[in-house]
């Protein structure tokens, strides 16, 4: 046998059939080994981890990624997200049809359009002859010379490895808890610190964290949320890239301040050179005695599991996420009860995202005052904000909560292009729907956009300018949501397929008056009876289009014309 | 204080009434109780609450949007509305949406059990406006010959009870949601037929489909013949569990069974026989004259007196030359109570032996 023989199915059901949640990564070994999923591969799948195989066929499909024909894995797919569409995602995928090339949604890169996956690489490029693999965008040095949590040492080179995040404070926070604190202490520290969520709901991290210490049951877990599906959000990506040690130790101090011994990261499928960055650092921290056992040489232990998801926006969603790290069928779960007490394996879980978790190290070791201090107007702390579209400069932006929004666009992000202005702005990514003319005067924080009648949410902001079609860009954003629809729910089910045939003119009344009732109507089922956030949030783009460009949606309806050509 | 009342001591207000309730049950189970009419169609009382239609939602004081009934805990002091304007509004949105995804609303009251579910709430909304048009869900399958079940998806709305029932009740999973979305699709693992799965065609999901999207291939061959659908509650005489059925008829022809949801040994379960096994009834081969075999192997038909006779002479015999234990009888799992018990009366009280069974002991 060579030495490079591929891995027998019995080799890899013997690999992951005892480690915890072994469904994800035992499929990708054998659709990394095989290039799809085989019959045979279910079937061995099945056996091994005891899931009925109507149940786990189910599953898979469930999974934009996992590619049920031969071959499936090395077919390149573009993305013809809200973003890459205005850069010639469509014509790209045009280009590559011949190689069997099919469309995906968002896959977070679109601060550098557009993203290809391939095998095991995301290429970038604009055309089927620039694809190339290429690092992240480094974030630019703060345009607005203020303080940084996240991103104040991600420019230092070699940030990515342990030695250099050691360079600059890595690890003191942990090892400061460790030695010198008590999880109460710890815990008191990031309430005062007034951290909150920042995948998009906002809920204060050290209740939450309190209420996962409070909860009985072992194991408890830590799971962080790296699944950044909604599209127009990459900030995520870029602290894993660059900073992967920091969203290491805010992962072990959660453990630490919540007594969970493991933790998991939930990678979005899309990131796969993310993916060998996170296993490099946790094998270096594990080496280094930073993760594991005795950690520190203390009595302290944290034990990190990477998993990759299979393309799936909603398993961004908790408890969506959680069903998947469990191998169930990604459905979201009824709340109550919530994850703090029935989380991962129906024990107490803090689910918290990237941004969240790295923020703790530096709070740590800086104190809850200054972290608190850093945000504007009685807002506590900073915001990723991921910046692209028609912007002159597209990345990812470290702002203090509380930044006016045009201060954001047109001073630090250099405005529209030359001769264009902008008509719309996207919030949350496309959750939020569009913000346009006067509520453009806004500053980045909740109170101010929710004032605006839209919500910051995780902080992608897509920008259209003067050229766009604005129902267009609706519809891309609806045909998104009905891609994504689970389909657990009848109001997000049916409503995003009829909010998208609306807006494509597939289908719906060619009388605006009655046009604009359906669309209302179902809006308002959907925000009002959905089981989880994708059917409440959807409703914002068909809306906000009505709200800020009910001449566009008269001239579509009405005349069936394209706007602003 | 009654042991009912010690029970029920939280209180909560349901449409301006105070109602008691047990730690535990959900807002949907309260309103069920006191008599409520909630619209629901993904719910079965059997199976785990799912909160996939939200036509049970309802509107509690304090909390923004309005709750699914049926996944909702009550809690002490909760003040809950189940019929306020807006809630009946967006029910009956929600079942215009659902209207427009299917091919069709009115069907056969013989695809099954649940199958007028749809079409009354339908009614009862006044939800056949023809809004919200658009392309429709699920797919009927064509290709699976299956005798039994018709899996005509075009009538599908994702309630997943089918799925639900067979994992919950049945045990079996043989079925699945395959895709997402709109596109999610009900069907068995490699998307094939019934009979490679690992379904035993018990029928459980055909009874609990609230569309007919799943139905009764058996029954539905009585569609054109004339009459009304009459049901009559019996017990499956199949085995010893005893499964309360109703069996439909048109006239004096038995066209089909359907489980009771009441039948306390099974709760609306039925396995392939009690569902399906009904043909011989009415079958064209069933015997209707004894018959005699000849000495060259061959059957004669003849009266009832020639063959009883014939059989007592023969039960004699072995009686006397080898003794009461070479006697076995084995009653027919398709003969009445009345015949089966009478069978055990014959082989006990006339051989005095206890050597007597039901040929099916599913
Ligand atoms: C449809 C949907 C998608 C979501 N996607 C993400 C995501 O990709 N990343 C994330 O961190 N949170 C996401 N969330 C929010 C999570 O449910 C959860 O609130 C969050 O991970 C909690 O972490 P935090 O408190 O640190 O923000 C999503 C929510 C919904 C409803
Ligand atoms: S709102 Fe949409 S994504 Fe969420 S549970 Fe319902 S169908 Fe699934
Ligand atoms: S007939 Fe019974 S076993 Fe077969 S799919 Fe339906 S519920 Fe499952
Ligand atoms: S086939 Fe019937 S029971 Fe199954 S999901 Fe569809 S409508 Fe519901
Ligand atoms: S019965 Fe409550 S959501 Fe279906």
């Amino acid at each position: 046998m060579s030495a490079h023989a591929a891995p027998s199915t019995a080799d890899l059901v013997a690999r992951w059939r005892d480690e915890p949640a072994p469904l994800l990564p035992l499929l990708h070994a054998l659709h990394d080994r095989d290039g799809f999923l085989s019959e045979d591969a279910l079937r061995a799948v099945s056996q091994a981890l005891r899931i009925p195989l109507a149940d786990l066929f189910g599953t898979v499909t469930f999974y934009h990624h996992f590619s049920r024909e031969p071959g499936g894995l090395n077919k390149p797919r573009i993305c013809t997200g809200n973003v890459c569409c205005l850069h010639g995602g469509n014509e790209l995928l045009a280009a590559l049809k011949s190689q069997g090339a099919t469309a995906m949604p968002c896959a977070g890169r679109c601060d550098e359009p557009v993203p290809v996956l391939r095998g095991h690489e995301q290429l970038v490029g604009t055309s089927a002859t620039s694809l190339a693999a290429k690092p992240t965008p480094l974030p630019a040095p703060n345009p607005g010379g203020c303080e940084e949590c996240i991103f104040e040492s991600i420019r230092e080179p070699g940030r990515a490895t342990l030695e250099g995040y050691r360079r600059t404070g890595g690890y003191e926070a942990l090892s400061k808890a460790v030695r010198e604190m008590t999880p109460t202490q710890l815990l008191a520290l990031v309430t005062e610190s007034k951290l909150a969520g920042r995948g998009g709901a906002g809920f204060p991290t050290g209740v939450k964290w309190q209420a996962v210490a409070d909860a009985p049951g072992q194991p408890k877990s830590i799971v962080c949320n790296a699944d950044e599906g909604e599209p127009g959000c990459f900030k995520d990506r870029a602290i894993m890239d660059y900073d992967p040690h920091a969203l290491l130790e805010g992962m072990a101090l959660a453990g630490f301040a919540t007594g969970a011994p493991r933790g998991f990261i939930y990678l979005r499928y899309e990131y796969p050179e993310t993916f060998r960055i996170l296993e490099r650092a946790i094998a270096e921290a594990e080496k280094a005695g930073l993760l594991g056992v005795n950690i520190l040489g203390g009595v302290f232990n944290f034990t990190i599991h990477l998993r990759r998801g299979a393309g799936a926006y909603i398993c961004g969603e908790e408890g969506s996420l959680l069903n998947s790290l469990e191998g169930k069928h990604p459905f979201p779960r009824n709340k109550p009860p919530f994850p703090v007490t029935h989380g991962f394996e129906n024990l107490p879980t803090a689910v918290n995202n990237v941004e969240t978790l790295a923020s703790v190290p530096p709070i740590v070791r800086k104190g809850a005052a200054w972290y608190r201090g850093l945000g504007r107007n009685a807002h506590a702390g900073t915001k990723l904000i991921s910046l692209s579209g028609d912007i002159q400069h597209p990345g990812n932006y470290e702002v203090p909560i509380g930044l006016p929004l045009k201060t954001l666009l047109h001073d630090w992000a250099g405005g529209p292009q030359t001769g264009r202005t902008i008509q719309a702005v996207t919030m949350a990514g496309l959750s939020g729907g569009f913000l346009a003319g006067d509520a453009l005067d806004c500053t980045l924080d909740e109170p101010s956009i929710r004032g605006k009648g839209s919500f910051l949410g995780a902080g992608g902001i897509i920008v259209f300018d003067d050229s766009r079609d604005m129902v267009a860009a609706a519809h891309a954003a609806m045909e998104f949501f009905a891609h994504e629809s689970c389909g657990k729910c009848f109001p997000c089910r049916i409503g995003t397929q009829r909010l998208t045939e609306r807006l494509n003119g597939e289908a719906g009344p060619s009388d605006l008056a009655a046009w604009t009732q359906e669309v209302r109507d179902i809006g308002t089922v959907m925000r009002a009876t959905s089981a989880c956030g994708l059917g409440m949030a959807a409703p914002f783009v068909t809306d906000s289009l009505l709200k800020f460009f009910p001449e566009q949606v008269d001239n579509y309806v009405v005349s069936k014309e394209p706007n602003n050509r | 204080m009654s042991a009912t009342a010690t029970e029920r001591e939280l209180t909560m207000t349901l449409d301006g009434e105070a109602v008691g309730f047990r730690a535990g049950e959900t807002i949907y189970q309260v309103a069920q109780r006191t008599k409520k009419s909630i619209p629901t169609l993904c719910y079965d009382e059997r199976l785990e609450a799912f909160g996939a239609c939200r036509l049970c939602v309802v509107e509690v004081d304090g909390v923004k949007a309005p709750v699914a009934s049926c996944t909702t805990k009550a809690t002490a002091g909760m003040v809950v509305r189940t019929d306020s304007p807006i809630i009946e509004k967006y029910r009956k949105t929600l079942l215009e949406l659902v209207v427009s995804e299917n091919r069709e609303v009115d069907v056969s009251p013989l695809r099954g059990f649940a199958s007028q579910e749809f079409t009354t709430l339908v009614d009862r909304y006044g939800a056949r406006t023809g809004r919200f048009k658009g392309r429709q869900s699920g797919t009927s399958n064509k290709t699976d010959d299956n005798p039994f079940i018709l899996r005509d998806y075009d009538l599908c709305i994702s309630c997943y009870r089918c799925v639900r029932v067979c994992a919950e009740q049945e045990g079996d999973y043989a079925i699945t949601m395959m895709n997402r979305g709109f596109g999610t699709q009900i069907t068995t693992e490699f998307n094939g037929r019934l009979k490679d799965s690992a379904c035993t065609f018990c029928g459980q999901c055909v009874q609990t489909c609230p569309t007919g999207a799943l139905a009764d291939k058996k029954a539905l061959r009585a569609a054109d013949l004339p009459g009304e659908i009459a049901k009559t509650r019996t017990i499956c005489p199949y085995c010893g569990v005893g499964c309360s059925v109703d069996l439909l008829t048109k006239g004096d022809r038995l066209i089909g069974v359907q489980p009771a949801m009441d039948g306390p040994a099974n709760q609306g379960a039925l396995c392939i026989k009690g569902q399906f096994a009904f043909d011989f009834v009415q079958h064209d081969d069933r015997l209707k004259k004894p018959l005699v075999r000849q000495p060259d192997g061959s059957f004669k038909e003849t009266e009832w007196d020639e063959a009883l006779d014939l059989a007592a002479a023969g039960f004699r015999r072995s009686l006397k030359e080898h003794g009461r234990r070479s006697i076995y009888g084995i009653a027919s799992g398709r003969a009445p109570h009345e015949a089966a018990y009478s069978m055990q009366k014959f082989i006990r009280a006339g051989f005095g032996t206890h050597y007597i069974d039901n040929c099916s002991r599913a």
